[in-house]
């Protein structure tokens, strides 16, 4: 049998205090999905980390084709053939597309960049990744954050990679997409590309997989062939236990109408009226640039309306700024945790209650009572199950799934009435989505209104009292009960792109 | 146990390591260094680069930088020697200066908030206008002449103490408490560590800006009238070079420039040893042009050890 591609053995790393890794000997054979699965804290993330050369192991030895290779950094992977695509995005916003895909081997003519050379090798790689449509010109941020993430896997290709590590590169893809995703990899698997692939999306990793290599607490819990194994099993070792797939029976009683609005728009959203009742957990649903997260910043007031109106409680209310809305108890808790929701290098606790502060909850005299702050977040994370070494720990070093439970810590601490949460459950493990799911259905059956933002249709479809489908800043269609079916969700969606 | 380890790995401590090991050295180079009067003196030396440093500390905990601050300071002495020669009392002139200090802010927070000017452009349009416009108001002369109750602020004494040195204190006391123990305080750190955040989080980042860029400015209207009081004179070159100073004592007090991170102790603690060292270096008859290559030696060497340190922190 020739070398795998790509090997570890007995690969070790420890933190301060935390044993990462612990032993992990991993093989990845040439035109194989190896499937990396594990909790929050397994170890995936900084397995992956290492072979992308961000961090040297503490002991072990990492085998590309049979000999051993050391990196001083992520260019030294890169240029042994290793691509890594992670989880949270590394582009640069204002570059163009071409920029971002050929960032550091930008073609030259002479001392000056041959733009129109970069904008054709650009074509080339975007039309790998499904986006032959796409102008290379067009600066990054314009785009939304599911097409800035396939604009980073043609990134990753470019490179010409013999080995593609993939961290969760479905979190902020909508259906369509993941299929075009299956697609390329299942082309690159063909051209004898190894490719490790992390995600919590068990119907994933069933469907791309060929075979999964299982970590739990830093250790390798199991190798499995894919097509001889099943979900339960799967679950059963990633957790250690067995883990009923509990979705949350109990619903709220749909009550008055909280918050609506009437024929809103703005530069981007046309007409939108929606209403949101009390005890009711209303799903959103839209493909990328459909306006569900601006819609739902409209509601807060961080983007001004131009047409329509909003009204909580009957009322007409005008949010000139998140602040407004925070004090008449509505929040918005943002996707983007890095970018738009949590303070990195700040502990847990201030994190935690950053937005109740602003609308003096734990405060007097303008002076914040950090004892009365503590205890309510210790409170919380306890029902959240929020894993965290201390509350003082730096929010940074927390796991995806954690630091979700501090975004969502965040808006509890708040006490709003309406809670509008976009894509509550993006990269985190199953445990803590079924957690997530829970907490939805418990807020709605004390009265809240919730309303959340999803690109996973069969949880959308498993947690909505009731369901909008946007697109193209439009909502398209309302479904309530048996209406509340894939493809209907996904019909309306569509239609108005081919209309 | 975990509040001593965090002390013990904290910024400030490290800074006041440094701190007294260059008194340290000094002092067994020098008879004079360790007196009293010379201790007092350089506590003296300091309070003016201090209250400024303070104000810097604000602006630069959001990610932001006021390069006026000299320019600002030299400006408030000149009004107010023109103010008094033009026989307004010195209660009206405090208040007028203090005024002209916040002006300076709003038109600062104005012109980055409204306008999107960034705040490095900002600051130097305003370091070389203020410049100018002292140069300009006095002529380019030194006014001097004041009445004693003005320059009490500058010159006077409470017992042993210089007057100067007591606002200094009090006002770094009262800068610390806002920054650790008020909302405010803590969404100037907010802003500073992630704008986008923080806004949705509810908090008007703008209105933290005002603040910040007011506090800076009324900084330099205090630091002014401490510094025309001791000398006794407004001298439109006064205060030059006092904004690479004042950054360089609130980074090497551990801030960062990036924002978010920094305290007025770890400023407070960056002044002193800035001052210390100019002190030092003149008891030892060092001359002045080493003595400005050995400061820039000592600010970077403070600024690589913290850097050294985040980097084994983070890896």
């Amino acid at each position: 049998m020739p070398a795998p591609l790509l090997e570890t053995q007995d690969l070790t790393k420890t933190f301060p205090g935390v044993v990462a890794l612990n032993k992990v000997s991993l093989r990845l054979h040439a035109g194989e999905v190896l499937g990396l699965v594990g909790e929050n804290g397994a170890g995936k993330s900084t397995l992956i980390k290492i072979l992308g050369g961000v961090y040297p192991p503490s002991s072990g030895r990492v085998l590309l084709s049979g000999r051993e290779i050391r990196f001083q950094g992520p260019k030294d992977a890169l240029d042994a053939g290793i691509a890594v695509v992670y989880q949270e995005l590394s582009l640069i916003p204002h570059l163009s597309v071409a920029e971002n895909v050929f960032i550091n081997r930008l073609p030259r003519r002479g001392v000056l960049v041959d733009w129109r050379r970069l904008e054709r090798m650009a074509r080339e790689v975007l039309a790998e990744v499904g986006l032959s449509d796409l102008d290379p010109r067009t600066p990054l941020a314009e785009l939304p954050i599911g097409v800035q993430q396939s604009v980073e896997i043609a990134r990753a290709l470019s490179y010409r990679a013999r080995v593609l590590l993939l961290d969760e590169p479905t979190s902020s893809l909508t259906e369509p997409e993941v299929e075009n995703l299956f697609q390329i990899l299942s082309r690159l698997k063909a051209q004898g590309i190894g490719i490790l692939y992390v995600s919590h999306h068990l119907e994933e990793i069933f469907e791309i997989t060929d075979r999964l290599h299982i970590l739990r607490d830093g250790r390798t819990v199991a190798v499995l062939e894919t097509a001889s194994t099943h979900e339960d099993e799967v679950i059963a070792r990633m957790v250690g236990r067995d883990l009923g797939q509990v979705l949350p029976e109990q619903r709220g009683q749909p009550g008055e109408v909280v918050l609506e609005t009437r024929g809103l728009g703005d530069r981007f959203l046309k007409e939108v009226s929606v209403r949101f009742r009390r005890g009711e957990v209303v799903g959103i649903y839209g493909l990328l640039g459909s306006g569900r997260t601006e819609l739902l910043k409209a509601l807060v007031g961080a983007r001004r309306p131009l047409a329509g109106e909003v009204r909580l409680f009957g009322r007409p209310v005008r949010f000139s700024h998140p602040h407004d809305a925070a004090r008449q108890g509505v929040v918005y808790s943002s996707e983007d945790r890095k970018g738009e929701n949590l303070f990195f290098g700040f502990p847990v606790w201030k994190n935690a209650t950053y937005q109740a502060i602003q609308i003096g909850r734990f405060v007097r005299l303008g002076v914040p009572q950090a004892r009365a702050e503590r205890r309510a977040v210790a409170e919380l994370a306890e029902r959240l199950n929020l894993k965290a070494p201390s509350l003082d720990a730096d929010v940074y070093h927390l796991s995806g799934g954690n630091q979700q439970k501090v975004c969502l810590a965040k808006a509890l601490l708040s006490e709003p009435e309406v809670f509008l949460l976009d894509e509550p459950t993006r990269g985190i493990d199953v445990g803590a989505k079924l957690e997530v799911y829970q907490l939805m259905a418990e807020l709605a059956r004390a009265g809240k209104a919730v309303v959340f933002v999803s690109s996973e249709l069969p949880e959308l479809i498993a947690n909505s009292d009731r369901v909008y489908t946007m697109a193209r800043g439009r909502v398209t269609a309302e479904l309530t009960g048996d209406a509340i079916t894939e493809e209907n969700v996904l019909k309306h969606c569509l239609e108005v792109e081919t209309a | 146990m975990n509040r001593l380890r965090s002390l013990l790995q904290s910024s400030e401590f490290v800074v006041f390591l440094g701190l007294l090991a260059v008194a340290g050295f000094f002092a067994l180079n020098s008879p004079v260094f360790l007196t009293r009067f010379n201790l007092l003196n350089i506590l003296l030396q300091s309070s003016i680069q201090g209250i400024v440093a303070i104000g810097m500390t604000f602006v630069i905990l959001t990610a932001g930088i006021d390069l006026s601050v000299g320019s600002v300071v030299a400006l408030s002495g000149v009004i107010m020697a023109l103010l008094l020669h033009a026989g307004v009392p010195v209660w009206a002139v405090l208040l007028l200066n203090f005024a002209f200090g916040v002006l300076v802010g709003v038109f600062h927070a104005f012109s980055i908030t409204r306008i999107g000017m960034a705040p490095f452009i900002v600051t130097l349009a305003t370091m070389a206008m203020a410049r100018g416009l002292t140069m300009v108001l006095s002529d380019g002369k030194t006014i001097f002449d004041f009445p004693p109750e003005f320059e009490f602020f500058g010159a006077g004494q409470i017992g042993p103490i210089a007057v100067a040195v007591i606002i200094f204190l009090l006002y770094a006391l009262l800068a610390e408490l806002l920054l650790r123990g008020t909302v405010l305080g803590r969404n100037i750190y907010a802003v500073g560590s992630n704008p986008r955040a923080a806004a949705l989080s509810g908090i008007r980042t703008e209105r933290v800006l005002y603040f910040v860029y007011i506090v800076s400015g009324f900084s330099c209207a205090l630091a002014g009238l401490v510094l025309t009081g001791r000398l006794g004179a407004a001298m439109p070159t006064a205060a030059m070079g006092y904004e690479l100073d004042a950054i360089a004592a609130v980074i090497i007090g551990g801030a960062s420039l990036m924002g978010g991170k920094g305290t007025i102790l770890g400023t407070v603690i960056g002044v002193l040893l800035i001052g210390v060292i100019n002190n030092g270096m003149n008891l030892m008859n060092v001359p002045p042009f080493w003595q400005s290559f050995l400061k820039g030696a000592v600010i970077y060497l403070a600024v690589m050890i913290d850097s050294l340190k985040n980097r084994q922190r983070e890896g």
